[in-house]
């Protein structure tokens, strides 16, 4: 039995308070929502991952997670409390590196660590200090001086000294060459083993993501498509090869993505092992799926109808066949 | 200290990569017990992966009893190299044979590979069926 | 926030000193020649016995070599100035964290940003005031002689002395505040800002200001002849008494010259209504954009 494809949220299996719960959070721009329905969960120290491309919402879901835009509706609790935007006690809660890490040019480092410090109710002047000074970052350069990746590295700084028990990062390496994302990656890991942070980093691209993040969080114009705990999303999933003339109505749980070859189809399935075990059939064949395939396969589904209802699963047709319609 | 790798295009989970090759590390002799097995910090740093993967992994590897923290030292390898049983013996001779024969049929590697998946996936179906 | 504000306006502060040492030079290189003629030539003396009137010659002679360093194309650019400080001082406030994006980084410390933006205009407006009447210091000292000729009245000492040069720069710093948040972006900012600035400076100076009370008429009978061919700006002015603002000199049928004109003892009140102009105009611009601030609920990216 299928139901029409819905958003596969899961919870986390902690009891604790989780460090991030929206509630059908929803944002209008003019006429535009640019994010609705949104209900999403990321436990306390996950390394969570928002998935989703340019125009997506991750730009406006993340700025009201951290209290600089007010939502439309719906509601943001970051670790139990109620956040209202441009209040200090939101502000406080979440540190954030913005997109491209916009810095003052015109300051040194130093600068920035005494605008932090004064700027904050709480600041780690030492770790900040300890941390650009491991990273080979002298204090009296100004900022227009550092390289991209030396710019990113004291925007996350900034953030980690603010001792906020929450992190956003948004697109924080799409704007560095590969060495210096390399390295910003490699720090952020540490970083993120040295603490008990929860950390949400927003990005458009979609390969080795499955190194970083343990919570998954995608989203595609404006709607949340899949959320949960990236192992069990994947264990949830599968690939099915089955006959062409198998209908959906006969697949065990719900129709991802489904591309029809002459005479078989592959499909990609949210079920679970009983229930394929149950329905499965000696023709079929089930592989596990990747954690790209996965991510690009909700990517890619039509837009939900009104009400953020979801569309029906997305059917990939032959490229050659007819004109792509928008 | 011993160094782990990463496999980006297996489809092997990461945190199941690191314990298969602390058990293959285990098997060959490569660890043995009383081996400090790096801390959390530095696997995430050298593989730049997420810290909770590798906790995730040294905590299936203390249910498995293969290693266990010591607070404040770090992980350590328990289980001494599980001495190599005679059954397994003889099933390594068998693959050895097995080896030989198909490399004289014409197979190459990958081709052996492929063959071994279908005869595993063909026999986790038998399995799921039969329950 | 303090030292933030600071340290952002930095550069600014420094430019701003150094414009007001430069002026202070160049003030004290000329006005020790323009003191030492004035004295030379008997100027004081001249005017205590009978208001200029005896001494025509000398008068003419000094203003010669002197107004010529304050002639009317020298007032012209310096007219403007007061208005650059302000939008080069406003626009970047907002406009410029709002092109550059670091809004993002500012606002989302720990500091909301109505408060942010409350403690940025309060440190530099701060800076302004004490440089406005610091560079209406220096112009007033450089200009005593000249004015003890010419009156405080007449424009180019009226608008670089009293209140009024701190109440325009604070007005087009406002009206650049306020661009700058509506158009988020710096040039762009100033170049709205100082348009409008400019027209209302234009029009309360050669509109307004004439009026701001009603002036006074002076009518002198002529019997061997009326002598109209007096300018505004002569000194001693038609009235006879110097620092008085003449408006218009005619003739009447009946053989009278008619002056209009505003006494000099109504310099100060002047002064504080046009101040008053532009500090209202001012309050309602920065008072718009902190309200604009606060109601906006976001900006995209």
């Amino acid at each position: 039995m299928t139901e029409i494809g819905r958003p596969v949220i899961r919870q986390g299996a902690d009891g604790g308070v989780p460090a991030l719960r929206t509630d059908r959070l929803g944002r209008r721009y003019g006429k535009v929502w640019g994010l609705r329905n949104c209900t999403i969960e990321v436990p306390a120290g996950a390394v969570a991952a928002l998935v989703g491309p340019n125009g997506a919402g991750k730009t406006t879901l993340l700025q009201m997670i951290i209290g600089l835009l007010e939502p439309t509706e719906g509601q943001v609790k970051v670790f139990g409390r109620a956040s209202r935007a441009n209040t200090t006690q939101t502000l406080a809660r979440v540190g954030y590196v913005a997109q491209d890490h916009p810095l003052y040019r015109d300051f040194t480092v130093a600068d920035m660590f005494h605008l932090g410090r004064a700027m904050n109710l709480s600041w780690d002047q030492q770790l900040a200090v300890a941390r650009v000074a491991e990273l080979g970052i002298p204090l009296g350069r100004k900022v227009r001086h550092l390289s991209g990746g030396q710019q990113a590295q004291v925007s996350l700084t900034m953030a980690l000294a603010k001792k906020a028990p929450l992190l956003v990062l948004d697109e924080p390496v799409s704007s560095l060459d590969p060495v210096a994302r390399l390295e910003f990656m490699r720090d952020l890991m540490a970083a993120a083993a040295d603490s008990a942070l929860t950390f949400l980093i927003a990005s458009h691209v979609v390969a080795e993501l499955e190194r970083f993040c343990d919570w998954l969080i995608v989203l595609s114009r404006g709607h949340v498509q899949l959320a949960g705990p990236a192992d069990d999303l994947l264990g949830d999933h599968r690939l099915l090869t089955v006959p062409r003339a198998t209908a959906d109505s006969e697949l065990p749980g719900t129709v991802v993505e489904r591309i029809d070859s002459d005479r078989h189809s592959t499909v990609l399935v949210c079920t679970d092992p009983v229930q394929l075990a149950v329905q499965g059939h000696a023709g079929w064949q089930a592989d596990p799926v990747s954690f790209e395939q996965l991510v690009m396969a909700y990517l890619q589904r039509p837009a939900p109808t009104v009400d953020g209802d979801p569309g029906p699963a997305a059917q990939r047709p032959w490229p050659s066949a007819k004109a792509v319609t928008r | 200290m011993f160094r782990f790798r990463l496999d980006g295009s297996s489809g092997v989970p990461p945190y199941l990569q690191l314990v298969h090759q602390v058990r293959q590390a285990l098997l060959l002799g490569y660890l043995q017990e009383g081996d400090r097995l790096p801390t959390v910090k530095d696997v995430a740093a050298d593989l730049v992966i997420n810290p909770n993967t590798v906790v995730k992994a040294y905590r299936q590897l203390e249910h498995e009893r293969l290693a266990g923290g010591r607070p404040g030292q770090g992980t350590f390898i328990t289980a001494a190299a599980a001495p190599v049983r005679p059954e397994a013996q003889d099933l390594r001779d068998s693959l050895e044979a097995w080896l030989r024969a198909a490399n004289e049929a014409g197979l190459d590697e990958a081709a052996v590979t492929a063959l071994i998946a279908v005869a595993r996936r063909d026999l986790s179906k038998e399995r799921e069926r039969a329950r | 926030m303090i030292w933030v504000s600071w340290r952002q306006h930095r550069s600014q502060a420094i430019a701003g000193l150094s414009l007001l040492a430069a002026l202070a030079v160049f003030a004290i290189l000329v006005s020790t020649s323009m003191r030492s003629a004035f004295s030379h030539d008997g100027l004081a003396a001249c005017l205590a016995r009978s208001e200029g009137i005896s001494c025509p010659a000398a008068i003419t002679g000094f203003m010669n070599s002197f107004d010529s360093v304050v002639n009317i194309s020298f007032w012209g650019v310096l007219f403007v100035v007061p208005g650059l400080i302000g939008v080069i001082v406003g626009a970047p406030l907002l406009g410029r964290e709002l092109e550059l994006g670091t809004w993002r980084l500012a606002w989302s410390q720990t500091v909301p940003r109505t408060r942010w933006l409350a403690s940025q205009l309060a440190l530099v407006t701060a800076g302004l005031v004490l440089l406005g009447p610091a560079i209406t210091a220096v112009i007033t000292w450089y200009r005593e002689p000249m004015d003890r000729l010419t009156g405080h009245f007449i424009n180019r000492a009226y608008d670089f002395e009293g209140l009024v040069l701190t109440a325009y720069i604070l007005c087009a710093f406002g009206f650049a505040v306020l661009t700058g948040l509506l158009l988020r972006r710096t040039v762009a900012a100033m170049v709205a800002a100082f348009g409008p600035w400019l027209v209302i400076r234009l029009v309360v100076e050669f509109m307004l200001r004439p009026r701001f009370q009603a002036p006074l008429t002076l009518r002198q009978s002529c019997p061997e002849g009326c002598n109209a061919t007096m300018g505004l700006d002569a000194v001693p002015p038609q009235t006879g008494h110097i620092g008085d603002w003449v408006l218009g000199v005619s003739i009447n049928a009946g053989k009278q010259v008619v002056t209009n004109y505003q006494p000099a003892s109504r310099f100060w009140d002047f002064q504080f209504i046009e101040a008053g102009i532009f500090v209202v105009l001012t309050a309602a611009a920065l008072g718009a954009t902190i309200w604009l601030l606060h109601r906006r609920a976001g900006w995209t990216a």
